[in-house]
């Protein structure tokens, strides 16, 4: 066996003292996402209605599918054979289009509600939250 | 004395009198409406190119495709956009 490597000697003119500490770098810390801004879907309406970013056409057609998509969570919480994933899908779907129609216009609103969207999808799919935000 | 009316302006008020229900609308916020909510039902059309006012949110558009489609807010509140 050998033996061990003896430990290096500090050249004359080094001005730390060698039992000085050294100074050992911050470990990496993993980057941890932000989190997600609480949702405040009153607000996001209200933005959504009165921005000028999209046509009276447009609000009322996505108003439109907005409600057919509630109502299908509304049989699906109401024990409906409704399969959650096609559910996702079409909330995605939905999801997109609204971003795609308002992401030129309005780039700040649609950041927020693309922010949004895993929060929107879990109160749509927590029965009580949304018979609270529904009725 | 008698007054003479004079005939172009009585045909231009006529025009418009019965031009108005059929106005076309060259707005382009007009146009790019109609244009997003056709894209939103999924249906062919590109860009509306022209549109002609038939009434209270109620709309032919002219797709940049070739494609015409009825636009209107029928009586449930709900958008509809027919093929035509």
């Amino acid at each position: 066996m050998r033996p061990p490597a003896p430990a290096p000697v500090p050249a004359p003119g080094d001005a730390a003292p060698p039992t000085a500490p050294r100074k050992e770098s911050a470990p990496p810390v993993a980057a941890t996402p932000p989190a997600p801004p609480a949702l405040d879907l009153a607000a996001l309406e209200k933005r959504l209605r009165a921005t000028n970013a999209i046509g009276i056409f447009t609000k009322l057609s996505l108003k439109n599918q907005v409600d057919d998509l509630v109502a299908r969570f509304r049989t699906f919480h109401q024990g409906a054979p409704v399969a959650v994933a096609k559910l996702r899908e079409e909330y995605d779907l939905l999801l997109l289009k609204v971003l795609s129609v308002l992401q030129d216009g309005d780039p700040e609103l649609a950041r927020d509600i693309g922010a949004s969207r895993e929060a929107i999808w879990g109160l749509l799919l927590d029965p009580v939250k949304f018979k609270k935000v529904t009725s | 004395m008698k007054q003479r009316v004079g005939g172009v302006p009585v045909i231009v008020a006529l025009t418009t009198l019965f031009a108005a229900p059929s106005l076309a609308a060259e707005d382009p916020a007009v146009l790019k409406d109609l244009t997003a909510v056709i894209a939103l039902q999924g249906l062919a059309c590109g860009q509306v190119v022209g549109a002609v006012r038939q009434g209270e949110q109620d709309y032919v558009a002219t797709c940049q495709d070739g494609n015409r489609y009825r636009v209107f807010v029928n009586a449930q509140g709900r958008v509809v956009v027919e093929k035509r």
